[in-house]
């Protein structure tokens, strides 16, 4: 490979090398989901309307409201300070609760009103509890010797 | 070998491997919880297992955060179906002895279980040197946004929430935390009546524009 | 006494392994080959140790051994045993254990198949594999020690996670995926023996290593198909991919292994881009480790990641080891690889090879940067991001639809010379199905720019592979006189590696058609019933029937029995459940699927009335995803014709297309 041939591919991976970075950063750019809780939310004013977000923070106890027939969850998520009205379509995960932690994605309109796509009930993966509720109380039959009455 | 190359393409490897060492002291679950820095919420719960010798509290016993003002308080919520609370039992029992007759409250909080379990579980571990209360209701692990157990809480003397850990805690850490604390307590109280300035964590909730955070 | 067996022999492992990668260089460089003997012994012992270790661990969790720490972590008397056994890879400690046996297998085998070979590059390859072998070791002692003595002995335990014991395939998806992942060790071993050795100038070694790295991969591409397979009939929310960063660990590797599995064929043919293919053999095993240290060590957030712990340190000591030493020896072995012959027409089949490369690599570097993004954007402006489905979906199928293009043209390109006028009876079928493929689309519905082209290209490259096999049989009936089905078969016999990688294309096809049409037609839709009640979504009617209870050994059983509709009359009865673990917070979703030929409808139980009722069901109609899994079988297929060795071996590999004698 002579001198000029050696510059002209560089040059040519250099432009192709760019434009990926530039296609790359433009997608980012644009489809990144901020992960904020609900005082962040509200903290970002104008900038915080209409751009994909995981909201984080707990349910805040007595907010929720389900409607079974017409599948409509609404609910506030609150982080202790503030406070971000949130909705979403279809039935919430088993363990959604009072006081749950819980992580939303989705949009916060400008209604003031989240629009959530996805529900996720934030647990710990290592540490686990048995719920409180729907479960039978044999249930919480503990694993261990000194109780295996 | 071609060493100049070599020892080029080593140099490019050098901020990949920075990014993943710094990386790992980030915790990408870690949701900052809103608590350290605030108020911990209050509570009055009932002692079911006393602890022991100097500790002790009697069973039945209310313990209210109110009347724990000046102490630094480590809060341990556990349950008796938890594994991970038998790798720190021993460590924190043990711990929380030496403190004995110390501004210090060390309480065990017992999380979705019932009392008997618990008893049974504090006689299957050998014994816990502090006390117990039952949260029924798990009305306060809700108020301290507990994801799971074990965790345990840090409170400093004006009753803030000053740390919070996720998982099983280390002799060394809970020692660190309660006497770096327990130093801050003592300055204060050293410093005669200057109120502790409560370093107002700007609540500006009136909804102004400006005075955004880091988040950008 | 199991548990101290089983440390006991990873103990003894980690010293011979040591001792046996010592060796190695030693003798080579003292000129005592006798020597070596030694070390292929050690690669011997150290399977023979870790294979007792594992079959001790798996003795210990079906024997329930509640003193053996990962069997108290995992194990529980109520399991099953299927799922008792297949606990082995259900958490950190146990998956090491399971790695290093899977490592050691390899290591043993490669040695024992090349044991005869002159020259240093086995030695210093099984030195290789020993070295990682002897950090999986390390793990086994430190971080991830699973044979901890456990003090009082707990009566019993929590059991495994119960994501990971609600389905069948959680036995098969992970052992495919440390084959694969595992296997991608041995082409990285040969590479370094080869630069150690100073044979890597020599395609000899490239010829060596084919077979094991066509192995490595069959199996990650069956793991990966498996694991979609997996969290469709598990997680119950319909999809099988979503960008999660442990999907992507194990998709990055498999990207860079496809492009050096078309780009060697360059390389044996024409002698050229043989640095290149050095790279992505080499980077293919990095990219596994950096899988694994990603996923394993909590850096990124995921749904399924590992526990977090001292680990992650140990894998970044071992990643920063492993990425210094071979971009060193990469390097400095640079000038040895010239290109030896150069591209002559633009339309031919090397431009095909390059093309794709090109793309795989650009494609690896979307997967690799979008799963990094988040650690850079807290490193740079400390805010806390995740980078979504948007992203990925965005950037890599205009990527997929154009390597499905490529995968229709390179097979009809003739090597070296340009295009002749033979290239428009070879492209005619490709066009015509390609066409039809198009049109069906765009009648059924599909009116996104990217889906009419994945279908009418997907219909092109089938075409174009099919019409392969049906010229190269044509061809014989008429010179042999062959009934056309000997004629098939002896073509593909003559030719396995060639036709293999053809009958991947359709599997890859087939793949492409079910994703495309089930991301462009994909109807859901969430009700709640009662009783008698029925929804149609799609045209496809199902009735809610009953809600039950059921109590199993294990865990608790909630169910709705729902019936499928044709007309009036019930074609079946499904039942989707939730399934109650003791020691899980959360109840495990158990969606039920009934498939088609053209199809699956999904059921997934959402909610229900504690007096049954009614229940809140979720139905889906995902069209063709069957087939996403029949054409993951068809890739295997092909890698196995590409894996089976032939009777010509040495007269293929330089025979001119066709085969015949």
């Amino acid at each position: 490979m002579n001198k000029k041939t050696k510059w002209g591919a560089l040059a040519a991976v250099g432009v192709l090398v760019i434009a990926f970075g530039w296609l790359i950063y433009g997608g980012l750019d644009s489809n990144v989901v901020y992960f904020l809780t609900p005082k962040e939310l509200a903290a970002k004013g104008e900038k915080g309307f209409d751009v994909p977000v995981r909201l984080g923070g707990q349910v805040k106890p007595g907010s929720v409201k389900w409607d079974e027939k017409a599948l409509d969850l609404s609910f506030a998520v609150t982080d202790g300070t503030g406070e971000i009205a949130v909705h979403s379509h279809g039935a919430p995960p088993q363990m959604f609760k009072d006081g749950q932690g819980v992580v939303v994605e989705g949009r916060y309109g400008r209604d003031l009103v989240f629009q959530s796509t996805s529900l996720m009930v934030k647990h710990s993966n290592e540490y686990k509890a048995p719920a409180k509720g729907e479960r039978p109380a044999e249930m919480y039959k503990s694993l261990m010797k000194s109780q295996g009455t | 070998m071609n060493w100049r190359r070599a020892s080029i393409a080593a140099a490019a490897a050098a901020p990949i491997i920075g990014l993943f060492a710094w990386g790992l002291t980030r915790d990408p679950n870690n949701i900052p919880s809103p608590l350290p820095g605030r108020a911990a919420p209050s509570f009055a719960l009932a002692v079911f297992s006393p602890g022991q010798g100097g500790l002790m509290r009697p069973a039945g016993d209310t313990v209210r955060l109110a009347d724990l003002k000046g102490k630094v308080v480590v809060l341990n919520f556990w349950a008796s179906w938890c594994l991970a609370c038998r790798d720190e039992h021993a460590a924190l029992s043990q711990v929380a002895a030496t403190y004995e007759g110390q501004p210090v409250q060390f309480l065990g909080v017992l999380y979705n279980d019932v009392p008997d379990k618990g008893r049974a579980w504090i006689a299957e571990m050998g014994g816990q040197s502090y006390p117990s209360v039952d949260d029924p209701g798990a009305r306060v692990a809700i108020d301290y946004g507990l994801y799971g157990v074990p965790e345990t809480f840090f409170l400093d003397g004006n009753g803030r929430v000053a740390f919070k850990n996720t998982g099983p805690v280390t002799p060394g850490m809970v020692r660190l935390k309660v006497d770096s604390l327990m130093a801050v307590a003592a300055l204060q109280a050293s410093a005669a009546q200057p109120a502790p300035a409560p370093r107002a964590p700007a609540k500006d909730r009136a909804g102004g524009p400006e005075k955004t955070g880091g988040a950008k | 006494m199991i548990r101290l067996i089983a440390s006991n022999a990873i103990l003894v492992a980690l010293v011979v392994t040591a001792l046996g990668a010592i060796l190695t260089p030693v003798a080579i460089l003292r000129g005592r080959r006798d020597w070596l003997s030694f070390s292929f012994a050690a690669v011997y012992t150290n399977f023979a140790l870790v294979t007792v270790s594992t079959l001790a661990l798996v003795w210990g969790l079906v024997s329930h051994d509640f003193s053996i720490s990962y069997v108290a972590q995992v194990g529980s008397r109520a399991t099953p045993t299927f799922y008792t056994i297949i606990s082995l890879w259900g958490a950190l400690e146990g998956s090491i254990v399971f790695w290093a046996w899977v490592l050691g297998m390899y290591a043993a085998a490669v040695v024992w198949f090349n044991r005869k070979r002159e020259g240093n590059l086995v030695p210093y390859a099984a030195m290789a594999l020993l070295l990682v072998a002897l950090f999986f070791h390390i793990l086994l002692l430190g971080p991830a020690n699973p044979f901890q003595a456990v003090f009082p002995v707990p009566f019993d335990g929590p059991g495994p996670n119960p994501l990971l014991q609600n389905h069948i395939l959680m036995g098969v998806h992970p052992p495919l995926l440390y084959l694969g992942y595992v296997g991608m060790t041995v082409p990285f071993a040969f590479a370094v023996g080869a630069m150690l050795s100073g044979e890597v100038a020599s395609d000899d070694w490239i010829r060596l290593t084919r077979r094991w790295t066509l192995v490595a991969w069959g199996f990650l591409t069956a793991a990966i198909i498996a694991g979609m397979w997996w969290s469709y009939e598990v997680l119950g929310w319909g999809g099988y991919w979503a960008w999660d960063p442990v999907e992507n660990a194990s998709f990055i590797p498999w990207l860079t292994c496809t492009a050096y599995l078309h780009s060697v064929m360059v390389q044996e043919r024409r002698g050229m881009l043989k640095l290149w293919n050095l790279n992505l053999m080499v980077g293919t095993f990095v990219l596994t480790i950096l899988g694994t240290f990603l996923t394993r060590s909590g850096i990124i957030s995921s749904v399924h990641a590992f526990t977090q712990g001292t680990i992650g340190y140990y894998f970044l000591g071992f990643i920063a080891v492993v990425l210094l030493s071979t971009l060193i020896l990469v390097a400095g072995n640079s000038d040895k690889l010239g290109s030896e012959g150069k591209l002559d027409a633009p339309l031919s089949r090397e431009t095909a090879f390059l093309l794709q490369n090109m793309f795989f690599t650009v494609f690896m570097f979307t997967v690799l940067i979008g799963t990094l993004f988040p650690l850079v954007a807290e490193l740079v402006r400390g805010v806390k991001v995740s980078v979504g489905t948007p992203f990925f979906n965005k950037m890599s199928i205009p990527l997929m639809v154009a390597l499905l293009f490529l995968m229709g043209v390179g097979p009809v390109l003739p090597w070296r010379k340009g295009a002749g006028p033979e290239l428009k009876g070879k492209l005619t079928a490709g066009v015509v199905l390609g066409l039809l493929f198009g049109v069906v689309g765009l009648v059924m519905g599909a009116r996104n720019a990217y889906a009419v082209l994945s279908f009418t290209f997907a219909g092109f490259a089938l075409g174009a592979n099919v019409g392969e096999f049906v010229r190269g049989a044509n061809a014989r009936v008429r010179a042999h006189g062959e009934s056309w089905l000997v004629a098939l078969s002896r073509l593909v016999a003559g030719n396995r590696r060639r036709f293999g990688g053809y009958v991947a294309h359709i599997g890859v096809v087939l793949v492409a058609l079910g994703v495309t049409a089930s991301g462009t037609f994909k109807k859901e839709q969430e009700a709640t019933l009662t009783p008698g009640q029925s929804m149609t979504v799609s045209g496809h009617t199902v009735r809610f029937k009953n809600a039950w209870l059921r109590e199993e050994k294990q865990r608790q059983v909630v169910g709705a029995t729902m019936e499928i509709m044709d007309g009036t009359r019930v074609s079946a009865t499904v039942e989707p459940r939730m399934n109650y673990y003791p020691t899980s917070q959360q109840p495990v979703p158990t969606p039920q699927v009934k498939s088609t030929w053209s199809g699956d409808i999904y059921l997934n139980l959402m909610a229900f009335k504690q007096d049954g009722s009614n229940v809140t069901v979720k139905v889906i109609w995902e069209p063709l995803v069957p087939w996403i899994w029949f054409g993951g079988f068809v890739i295997c297929f092909g890698a196995i014709l590409g894996i089976l060795p032939t009777r010509r071996e040495a007269a293929v590999a330089s025979a001119p297309a066709g085969g015949t004698p």
